[in-house]
């Protein structure tokens, strides 16, 4: 070939290593954010203190801080915690977020003290975090990115993963348990498991969202064996009651991506929607056993679990809302 | 000094004699193999921070990024065959090759300008999907053209693993990039589009437009004889037996998606599945292609399908330990190592030299056909029996389809020496 050609080339690699090594400095030296010191405000005073984490309006990707509200009044901010998606229960919480370096997402487990027990990178964004009342188990949901070397074989996929909550250790995921459906093994290549919510009694039982084909089936969690039952239909990001006697969950609309939210009764499996008449993409926390919690986005609000009253805003530019017991020491 | 310069000088073509007269690869197929590998580098970069940016800096919706990847997948679907004969009509493979080239650096200068909206991005997803449609039959026929026809399978080894090294690559420039700038997409996206134009110019500047076999000039091949090459007497056997083929091989997607259901180890050793496949991959792909110029490419290719009955063993035991799943992923390295580029080497060698470009862009979008056929049977199956069930039943399928494949692509290949 002829020599031209080579000296043209090795110009311009020579040129694109400097522009692309000088853009890469550049951008290293120049402002480069994961988290927001922005706060929240609270609302309506309620008589129940509440964890949030704050959001940025202006760039709601953005990890934010986490704080307590109480009384109307935004009482603590928890030292060296920012994240996307937090939940607390009996001394030990889960914070998701962006990672420091910007290029993944990580999980943070960590005690009353704010203090770290263990930190886990997340295949993918976070979605769904609780923490079983007795503080025994907590449950991760992310959306998992397409990995480029492969093609995915759905849309999206979701991996929900189970936690020791103790030392944060990974007790497997979702995708791994066993399922039946009206006693029969139950299985398709389309599984996705999101939004787990733990029994107020017994921890080892838990509810969640199993997705396949068009069905968003509820099913019953064993967590000893390993083992999940399809209860019925039509039921996604289902959250326990403090009582364990109803379900809150999204009910969806159409075809799109939008929800109601429902609340269940776990005795008849029969439900109905609430107040609340915009779409809410959240997995509901419950105020009292009459009262939901639940955030659009950018602000908390609550609502009357039987379906009368309407929505109030109980904490503006917050999300992930989660009850504490009083005296609870997060 | 003198002396010094002329010995570095005799040297230097010396070495590159010895090294290229051991592999034998025409310099046209290395240079080939360079614009694919940094194309790779530059498209892996996007495709690796894509879901990031598209949820983190743009606040999309998970479901957003599922619609934009599925854009991403079927934009390329029927480019390939039109792209294919116009190259083999206008006897311009370069040419074309270079629109599909351009149309993706061009896609990656729009990411920098113009990717800061859900459907700016998804647009320019598609116009480098199609870009990727319209280079792939032509660039494959420039390979082919430029290799003597007892060492195709050498040359597409030698293409395919340099290619899978740029995939490689990508991701880990990417990651570099944003732990040294967190967060900082725009800088993923100038240093992709440097790299594409690189790759770009190493097509214009290095790759030979007429290589040893191309075809004297005469009247341009018609549509007519291109749309007949699938009754062709050596070429409509190797199309049957790649569409059996491929309907009756699984997914690697899925076969991942099944192993993650079968195995019980820490999820974070997920994404270790695929590289340690595309190891496997590029570091099979060049011996086995000069094993398949040795004994013919018709055995290796058998050999190649049935490494998937391991791949389909270890799905069917009931646990996995870590060696068998090494064994999983090396297998399915080297099943995709001796069967992909030596299938296309066949074709290579089988096809007329006018209608090159034509027939690899039937032979892709027939393979791809029967790929999408594969995943919907085997997904339904998994619903209806069962995971392992449905393996059991693809490995009986492709049972069959090795047996029924197997006295075509020998006749297929008899043809071709004997024409």
């Amino acid at each position: 070939m002829d020599s031209r050609g080579g000296k043209i080339t090795v110009a311009l690699v020579v040129a694109c290593v400097l522009l692309g090594g000088g853009y890469v400095v550049y951008a290293a030296l120049g402002p480069s954010q994961t988290t927001t010191d922005a706060s929240p405000t609270a609302g309506e005073a309620s008589g129940v203190p509440v964890m949030v984490r704050a959001v940025d309006p202006a760039k709601p990707t953005l990890n934010g801080r986490v704080f307590v509200v109480e009384d109307g009044k935004v009482v603590r901010r928890l030292p060296d915690l920012a994240c996307e998606r937090v939940y607390y229960a009996a001394g030990r919480g889960i914070c998701m977020g962006v990672a420091a370096s910007g290029v993944d997402y990580d999980a943070t487990v960590f005690d009353s003290e704010s203090r770290k027990l263990n930190e886990i990178t997340l295949l993918g964004l976070p979605s769904r975090a609780r923490v079983s009342a007795d503080g025994r188990y907590g449950a991760m949901t992310v959306f998992v990115n397409g990995d480029s070397y492969l093609s995915s074989p759905t849309a999206f996929s979701t991996r929900t993963t189970l936690l020791e909550m103790k030392n944060g250790e990974q007790l497997g995921q979702l995708e791994q348990f066993t399922v039946t459906k009206d006693g029969e093994p139950f299985d398709a290549v389309d599984f996705n498991f999101w939004g787990v919510t733990f029994s107020p009694t017994d921890s080892n039982t838990f509810y969640a969202t199993l997705a396949t084909g068009d069905h968003h089936y509820l099913v019953e969690g064993d967590i000893e064996a390993r083992s999940l039952r399809v209860l019925r239909d039509g039921v996604e990001c289902p959250s326990l009651s403090p009582d364990g006697r109803q379900i809150a969950f999204k009910s969806r609309i159409g075809e799109e991506n939008r929800w109601h939210v429902h609340v269940l009764d776990v005795a008849t499996l029969k439900d109905q929607p609430v107040a609340e008449q915009r779409s809410v993409d959240d997995q509901v926390e419950w105020l009292d056993d009459q009262t939901l919690v639940y955030s659009d986005g950018t602000n908390v609000y609550t609502v009357p679990a039987d379906g009368s009253g309407e929505e109030q805003l109980l904490i503006k530019d917050a999300t992930s809302p989660v009850r504490l017991e009083a005296g609870s020491g997060a | 000094m003198y002396q010094v310069e002329a010995s570095k000088a005799l040297l230097k073509p010396r070495l590159w004699a010895r090294q290229s007269s051991r592999l034998r690869v025409p310099r046209n197929v290395i240079m080939l193999g360079a614009v694919s590998l940094l194309t790779d580098v530059s498209s892996e970069m996007v495709a690796t921070v894509l879901p990031m940016y598209l949820i983190f800096s743009l606040g999309a919706s998970p479901l957003v990024f599922g619609a934009i990847d599925g854009t991403y997948r079927g934009a390329a679907a029927l480019v390939q065959v039109v792209s294919g004969f116009t190259s083999d009509r206008w006897r311009r493979h370069k040419e074309v090759a270079g629109i599909g080239y351009g149309l993706s650096a061009l896609g990656k200068v729009a990411m920098v300008t113009a990717g800061n909206t859900i459907g700016g991005v998804g647009a320019i997803v598609a116009v480098d999907r199609v870009g990727k449609g319209i280079r792939t039959a032509p660039r494959d026929a420039l390979i082919s053209l430029s290799s003597a026809k007892d060492k195709l399978a050498t040359s597409f080894g030698v293409h395919r693993a340099m290619d899978s090294v740029g995939a490689m690559l990508g991701p880990l420039v990417a990651f570099g990039i944003l732990f040294l700038a967190p967060a900082r997409f725009d800088a993923v996206f100038v240093v992709s589009t440097l790299f594409a134009v690189l790759g770009l110019a190493v097509l214009i500047l290095n790759v030979e437009a007429r290589p040893q076999r191309a075809p004297s000039e005469g009247a341009p091949p018609r549509l007519r004889a291109a749309l007949s090459l699938v009754k062709e007497r050596s070429f409509a056997p190797l199309l049957i037996a790649a569409a059996g083929l491929s309907v009756a091989s699984v997914s690697d997607a899925l076969i991942y998606v099944g192993l993650q259901r079968t195995i019980d180890f820490d999820p974070a050793v997920f994404p270790l599945l695929y590289v340690m496949t595309a190891i496997s991959f590029m570091a099979l792909a060049i011996p086995v292609g000069q094993l398949a110029d040795r004994v013919g490419k018709v055995p290796v290719l058998l050999a190649g399908q049935a490494l998937l009955f391991l791949v389909y063993g270890v799905l069917l035991m009931s646990s996995v330990g870590y060696l068998a799943l090494a064994v999983c992923l090396v297998a399915l390295g080297g099943y995709f190592a001796a069967t992909e580029g030596v299938m296309t080497a066949l074709a290579g060698a089988v096809l007329p030299e006018e209608l090159q470009a034509s027939g690899i862009g039937i032979l892709i979008t027939v393979v791809s056909l029967g790929r999408l056929v594969s995943s919907l049977a085997f997904g339904a199956l998994w619903f209806a029996i069962g995971l392992q069930s449905a393996v059991l039943i693809f490995a009986a399928c492709l049972a069959l389809a090795l047996a029924l494949s197997a006295p075509l692509l020998f006749r297929a290949q008899r043809l071709a020496v004997d024409g």
